[in-house]
């Protein structure tokens, strides 16, 4: 590039920064005149769009342990597909709440999957991003013809009553990080959101609750390794440091490959490396202390996250967490096999 | 909502739309006349975005001011919305009642607080309309006034994302957007709505414009050309030129003679070239304009008499002495 080429090159980057400034200053005086509203409508439309987590340990022949499996090929097909983070969370809302509705066939479970992914797209993205049926074919490895895309997403949408203004985790994600925050920590607080989405115990919370406990997990994790926050927002709920004690056991579980190999890159800060460097240190402090009588079952919830004592427990417990058996069902169609590489 | 297509008797087409057509119908049980958008599925496409966002946000938004969806009839290669009768569209109204397509003073007044309303609700629930124009506000025989066609809305979450700039039809669009601006938000909705306000007095539309050029051209020469001054950081928006032709600020008055003070403030506000400073839906409603709407003791929805031409113009009512309410 001559040098004439990149002075044009940086004087429009330094017009789109402006103008990225100018729209968010815009932008400001509408939110602050409609927050209490929308915050309201968030609350009424997060409880209509709750799951019963009953109803799903209902399914014939649905197993919990096949969940992982399909969840991971959504976050592999939702990365290569480019949709916005909100898509991801909206489809999985929408999978959990079809099949705490009707009883899904383990052939089909993937294809509601799809299914779901699809209609968050067309919900979120723009219409260039939304996939074509002839790629979620693809994407399935033909396990599914195309018209079959197209008759369960009528299910899917016929079954939820066309309820999918669902607010999604990232979106109580950014109202709490507003637009000044480090790129690392809501890249970390995105990925434990994300870590969440696989674990059975996280169905029950509200969305605002996770991600209130992501930020504070995320705060707590960025604190220890860089010393750059000095504070850690304090849960303002029971429900929060419940869930701040959940996500702190689950992070010391190995996350998802496909989580961990989205987050490892760089586009994400490669925040995936802070939380395995911190899961290290925490094995070896651990392992430094004298062995302890395991916890009570019911252990109360802490009240107020304390690093010293909530990771550390966090840590004893997690040894009666069982992870989601490696070998998957071999009846189970395409859903884990290996996905074409994005274009 | 799982009515079978047999429940609704078709009538005579109403309208034809990008995606959809629009039919007259009737419930065969209980003989209640509906309006049923018929929407086709293509095998490759599956449900539209646009049918998944309009269902979806209009099943969150009950209101009296917007239009009710009664019923979603799915079946295998078509999508039947079944929405409230209403009369006719505020175009068709104005072509019909008004003078040369000029409303009068109280129907216009009752039009504007219902629309307001509508906006109002959607804005609450975090709804952008997106494609407030005449054709899409809809008239019934009560003198009523909804809102309708959700087809371009958007649900909105704070911070509010980028969106595409290809939305609201030209002659309504906002000159922030026409600049190419992508994060508008709820300030897109009151341009339009001031656009139909103007619209109402003169039966005409405000700013005709052919192209994206043109209509920033009309909208200048009657509310000025802005500049760094009056608009600070205009000059970074993608569509700006610094060639623009240069116009004075016009009296809207000149214009539109049939208004009065307060009207035409109200007007102002919502007509603001900044979007920051155009006025939200819910201080429209304050404005004095409306005073005898915010006085308790009067029903303000429906204004019957505005709908009865033969009982004569209703007159300005009297001016509050202070702009609080």
């Amino acid at each position: 590039m001559s040098p004439a080429e990149s002075t044009i090159c940086s004087a429009k980057q330094l017009r789109a920064s402006r103008l990225e400034e100018i729209e968010r200053r815009q932008v400001e005086k509408m939110e602050d005149e409609y927050k209490d509203e929308i915050a309201a409508h968030q609350k009424v439309m997060e409880m209509a769009t709750v799951l019963d987590v009953n109803m799903m340990d209902l399914q014939p022949e649905l197993e919990w342990h096949m969940r992982p499996y399909l969840l991971d090929f959504l976050v592999e097909s939702h990365l290569s597909l480019r949709l916005q983070p909100q898509t991801l969370f909206l489809a999985v809302n929408l999978i959990d709440r079809y099949c705490s509705r009707r009883v899904v066939f383990k052939k089909h479970y993937q294809l509601v999957g799809c299914a779901a992914l699809w209609i968050a797209a067309k919900y979120e993205d723009k219409k260039d991003r939304v996939p074509t049926v002839r790629e979620l074919k693809i994407m399935c490895c033909d396990a599914y013809e195309e018209d079959m895309f197209v008759q369960m997403e009528g299910h899917v949408l016929s079954t939820l009553e066309w309820n999918i203004g669902h607010p999604t985790v990232d979106t109580f994600l950014k109202q709490i990080l507003q637009c000044n925050c480090y790129p690392s920590l809501e890249h970390l607080a995105l990925y434990l959101c994300e870590i969440s989405l696989f674990h059975k115990s996280f169905l029950g919370f509200p969305p605002s609750v996770i991600a209130s406990a992501a930020h504070i997990v995320a705060q707590h994790l960025l604190m220890n390794r860089t010393g750059v926050f000095t504070h850690v927002s304090p849960a303002t709920s029971p429900d929060i440091s419940h869930c701040v004690s959940l996500l702190s056991q689950y992070i010391l579980h190995p996350p998802s490959q496909s989580l961990q190999k989205k987050y490892s890159s760089s586009v994400f800060s490669q925040v995936a490396l802070i939380l395995q460097d911190f899961v290290v240190r925490q094995q070896h402090s651990v392992s430094a202390l004298p062995p302890t009588p395991p916890p009570s079952s019911e252990s109360p919830v802490p009240q107020q996250f304390d690093r010293n004592t909530v990771m550390i427990d966090a840590f004893r417990e997690s040894a009666a967490y069982i992870t989601p058996p490696c070998s998957p069902d071999e009846a189970c169609p395409a859903a884990y096999q290996e996905l074409p590489t994005p274009c | 909502m799982s009515g079978s297509s047999s429940q609704y008797q078709q009538l005579e087409k109403l309208g034809e739309g990008t995606y959809a057509t629009v039919y007259k119908g009737r419930n065969r049980t209980t003989g209640e006349l509906v309006a049923l958008k018929e929407i086709n599925l293509d095998s490759e496409e599956g449900t539209p975005s646009t049918a998944i966002r309009e269902i979806s946000l209009m099943k969150e938004l009950k209101h009296e001011n917007v239009v009710s969806l009664y019923d979603v009839i799915h079946t295998e290669n078509k999508l039947n919305l079944v929405f409230e009768h209403m009369d006719k569209d505020l175009k068709k109204y104005m072509d019909s009642r008004g003078d040369h397509g000029a409303l009068d003073y109280a129907t216009i007044k009752s039009f504007m607080h219902q629309l307001l309303q509508g906006i109002a609700f959607c804005h609450d629930n975090r709804v952008l309309h997106r494609d407030l124009k005449p054709q899409n506000l809809l008239i019934n025989n009560k003198g009523q006034l909804k809102l309708g066609d959700f087809g371009l809305a958007r649900a909105f979450g704070i911070p509010v994302n980028t969106f595409s700039n290809e939305v609201v039809t030209l002659w309504y669009r906002a000159p922030d957007v026409l600049l190419g601006s992508r994060t508008y938000s709820t300030s897109i909705d009151m341009w339009s709505a001031g656009c139909i306000m103007a619209e109402m007095y003169t039966g005409r539309p405000l700013f005709p414009g052919t192209t994206n050029e043109d209509q920033l051209q009309k909208i200048f020469r009657l509310m000025g050309t802005p500049n760094e001054r009056t608009w600070p950081n205009i000059s970074q928006l993608p569509n700006y030129r610094s060639n623009f032709p240069v116009y004075a600020t016009q009296d809207l008055h000149a214009i539109l003679p049939q208004i009065d003070p307060l009207g035409l403030d109200l007007l102002c506000s919502m007509l603001q070239l900044r979007p920051e400073n155009r006025l939200s839906a819910r201080d429209a409603l304050k404005h004095p304009w409306f005073a005898e709407y915010n006085t308790p003791r009067r029903a303000p929805q429906g204004l019957d008499m505005s709908m009865h031409p033969s009982t004569g113009l209703m007159g300005p009512p009297q001016l509050p002495s202070t702009y609080g309410m």
